[in-house]
């Protein structure tokens, strides 16, 4: 049987590509944000600027609002072990001096880390205050103030592994982990394979079970999560990068405000003991007194760069407006796609049979297994997929050392298998009971009876229910970037900080999802309407 | 050939058949008939092991069925069925097979023979029940009677030697029963051991040899079917052929 679209369909689908290429043809016009920022860093010609009122509204307000996100921990900011519900963290103490700077009170804001520039962007606080690095694609969205810390990018290996060496062009070849959208990260691209993380905890375990060679993050992360490792060794820092406040870059007043709150902060020695009490002050920090518009320049990557000096890598050299996804993004789309729909495929060819087995297991098997199978059903649909795949990949290292793709085919195909089981369950009891009987009259044993008789019927009447479902997966698919997988909509992510916009590859990203489902739904529809009519 | 000794049947504290013995001759075709829940289905369904029953035996062939279903029988459960064809009210033809296809699934699966021999075989059925130019029809495309005679063909594919048929023709319309009638006595012509629960009475007058009358679970009455039909010994009897002609 073959299943071809209604014209009105293709009409639709084809609207909806037009859509697509439109936006991605007149992307250009978005305005470069950096301009802003640069014309604040003149200097001289601030006095005679007139008021954006920023400023004014933080005042009136009496809080300044700062976004970070608890989750990333020590010693940034993180809940007081000894007052629950209570913040504490260098970020904290600094976030409370510049607020007193500026005569007003400091509010917390937790927001997931990945989603601070959107949130900034949208104005759910004032400022983001929590180690975000001056990194290339951010420099290009946000006004970032003075640093108020220097890390260094610091590599890490396990002792057993003398090929990992200290320099940035000798990990070529190399699986390399480090958190997505990192200055890291930004460092590594076209020097490493790169293994992208959310969180900071992971990419070391990983690198103890051998599922990465080496692992690149800030010195400070690495102190605290990789270095109390016995199996892994420091082989040394590769680059320094900055921790800086992020503002919109609208915001110019209260930008010009916070550089020269933290300006004094920094040289009364404050920060000094800020960043003492919680033993990450060092000698890189030496340079935060001496700050001039000339380190900033250098910093965001607009001036000369002295040899050695610490900027974003390649800052200098690109520019920072938004600019048009290349035909090398594109592709690695479509890959993203191609990974998004074999992970889906796999996991489901997984599903289908583990499903089948449970519903069968339930319904006609002897009593101890019929309860494993519903016990199964019921601990896969009432956990979220995320902890499950966590489990797998993370929790289990220790005792079976999944590849990120095998885990994510399993954890997805498992998980599946629990809603495929109650569509089959519910599909074998719509099938006559007649039906069994029949068979069973001509001499056939319940098994054969099933295989020939009861399960293809059921099938047929499931089928539907398995193409949505199978449309969910694509979907849900995107949840396997927690264990290291790019699939597409990591890929739509990652794109979109390099390109500073999010509207092409997230439109590219729903295109794709959408030409991969659309087909689908309307095969699902079509069989529904063939089952009825029979 | 079949033989029922003492069988027992309760749903839960209800008996439905209460200590029945009766055999079976070979080629001969019996007719049973009844009131409504009398117990008529459920001593076929016994015989054919799609029922467990809770005291007596069947013997059928060689092979013996004991209570305690198919855990307890599952060898002799196997082989009894496919001595013995089963014939329902509803047909139960397999929906996703055609005509041909329910007839030759258990010769294939069961016995293993070539879907070349079974497709002939098949073939040789069709023509037998009259239906030879429906070989590629799916049962939604059939008529009930055309169904019917397709589930009788399929039963007979696997060669029984006895064919239990329950109302066979009760769920038809009235002008497709004789079709179906029709097949059947050509089935008793040929010597094909048959067990019918029907409320025809035409049928069992002029075609079985034998007609036996079930009321809660008892034969009540059990004779030559000329004698059973026309000359009723028992009141209840009488009462339920009153109620039929
Ligand atoms: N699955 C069942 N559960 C409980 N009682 C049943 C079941 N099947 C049949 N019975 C009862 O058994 C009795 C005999 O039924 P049946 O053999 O179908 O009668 P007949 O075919 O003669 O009409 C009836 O009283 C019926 O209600
Ligand atoms: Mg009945």
């Amino acid at each position: 049987m073959t299943y071809t679209l209604p014209a009105s369909a293709l009409c639709r689908f084809m609207a909806f590509a037009a859509l697509v290429a439109g936006l991605l043809s007149c992307q250009g016009e978005r305005s470069p944000t950096r301009s802003t920022a640069s014309a604040s860093r003149d200097g001289g010609s601030s006095a005679a600027r007139r008021e954006d009122g920023s400023l004014r509204r933080v005042r009136a307000a009496g809080v300044l609002r700062w976004g970070g996100d608890v989750q990333g921990g020590a010693p940034y900011v993180y809940e007081d072990p000894d007052h629950a519900g209570r913040n504490k963290g260098f970020e904290v103490d600094l976030a409370n001096a510049l607020a007193r700077e500026l005569g007003v009170r400091a509010e917390f804001v937790q927001n997931d880390w990945s989603a601070l520039v959107p949130s900034l962007e949208r104005g759910t606080f004032d400022v983001i205050l929590n180690g975000l690095e001056v990194t290339r694609p951010r420099v290009g969205r946000v006004r970032f103030s003075r640093p108020y810390y220097v890390f260094a990018a610091r590599l890490m290996a396990r002792r057993d592994n003398p090929r990992v060496r200290a320099d940035i062009n000798a990990l070529r070849g190399l699986r390399v982990g480090t958190l997505t959208n990192s200055f890291s990260e930004e460092i590594l691209k076209d020097h490493a394979e790169i293994v992208g993380y959310e969180g900071t905890e992971e990419p070391y375990a990983d690198c103890v079970a051998g599922r990465n060679d080496a692992v690149l993050l800030d010195d400070i992360i690495a102190n605290i999560y990789g270095v109390p490792k016995p199996e892994l060794r420091v082989v040394g820092d590769l680059q320094d990068g900055f921790y800086s406040i992020a503002s919109r870059p609208a915001d110019n007043d209260l930008s010009l405000a916070l550089d020269a709150a933290l300006a004094r902060i920094i040289e009364r020695g404050e920060l000094e003991q800020i960043l003492r009490r919680e033993n990450i002050y060092n000698d890189r920090q030496l340079g935060l007194r001496t700050w001039g518009d000339a380190e900033q320049q250098r910093m965001l990557g607009l001036g000369p760069s002295a040899p050695g000096s610490a900027g974003p890598p390649g800052a200098a050299v690109s520019s920072t407006a938004p600019h048009r996804m290349s035909f090398g993004q594109v592709v690695l789309f479509v890959k993203g796609a191609g990974v998004t729909l074999l992970l889906s495929v796999l996991a489901m060819m997984l599903a289908i049979p583990l499903g089948l087995g449970l519903a069968v297991a339930r319904l006609y098997g002897p009593a101890p297994l019929a309860r494993i199978a519903g016990a199964y059903v019921e601990f896969y649909r009432g956990t979220p997929v995320l902890l499950q795949l966590y489990v797998l990949y993370y929790g289990l290292a220790s005792v079976v050392r999944l590849d990120a793709f095998v885990a994510a085919i399993l954890g997805l195909g498992m998980n599946y298998a629990a809603y495929e089981a109650e569509v089959y369950r519910a599909g074998i009891q719509g099938v006559p009971k007649g039906q069994m009987e029949a068979a069973l009259s001509l001499g056939m044993s319940t098994p054969l009876a099933l295989r020939r008789v009861v399960l293809p019927q059921a099938f047929r009447m499931a089928l539907p229910s398995v193409t949505n479902d199978f449309i969910a997966l694509l979907k849900d698919s995107s949840l396997v970037s927690v264990i290291t997988v790019v699939e597409l909509t990591k890929r739509m992510t990652i794109v979109a900080v390099d390109t500073r916009s999010y509207v092409v590859p997230g439109l590219l990203c729903a295109f794709l999802y959408f030409a991969m489902s659309y087909p689908l739904s309307i095969f699902a529809r079509r069989l529904e309407e063939r089952l009825a009519r029979s | 050939m079949i033989e029922v000794k003492n069988l027992k049947k309760v749903y839960g504290d209800r008996a439905v058949i209460s200590g029945v013995s009766v055999s079976f001759e070979k080629g001969k075709v019996v007719a049973l008939i009844g009131p409504s829940g009398g117990g008529k289905s459920t001593l076929l369904r016994c015989i054919n092991g799609l029922e467990d029953f809770q005291g007596g035996e069947i013997h059928v062939g060689g092979e013996v069925l004991h209570p305690g279903g198919y855990a307890k029988n599952k060898r002799a459960l196997l082989a009894l069925r496919q001595r013995v064809g089963m014939v329902f009210q509803t047909w139960n033809l397999f929906a996703h097979r055609t005509a041909t296809g329910n007839i030759i699934e258990a010769p294939v699966h069961v016995k293993g023979l070539s879907v070349e021999a079974a497709t002939k075989r098949a073939r040789e059925l069709l023509e037998r029940v009259g239906l030879s130019h429906r070989a590629d029809a799916y049962p939604h495309e059939m008529s009930g009677g055309e169904q019917q005679r397709v589930a009788i063909a399929r039963a007979l594919a696997m060669d029984p030697e006895a064919l239990l048929l329950d109302e066979p023709t009760s769920a038809l319309d009235p002008e497709r029963v004789g079709e179906v009638l029709d097949v059947m006595r050509a089935l008793a012509n040929d010597g094909l051991t048959m067990l019918v629960v029907t409320h025809e009475m035409k049928f069992a007058r002029e075609v079985s040899h034998r007609t036996l009358v079930l009321h809660g679970g008892a034969i009540i009455e059990d004779g030559p079917s000329h004698d059973v039909i026309e000359r009723p010994t028992h009141e209840r009897t009488k009462a339920f052929l009153g109620h039929t002609r």
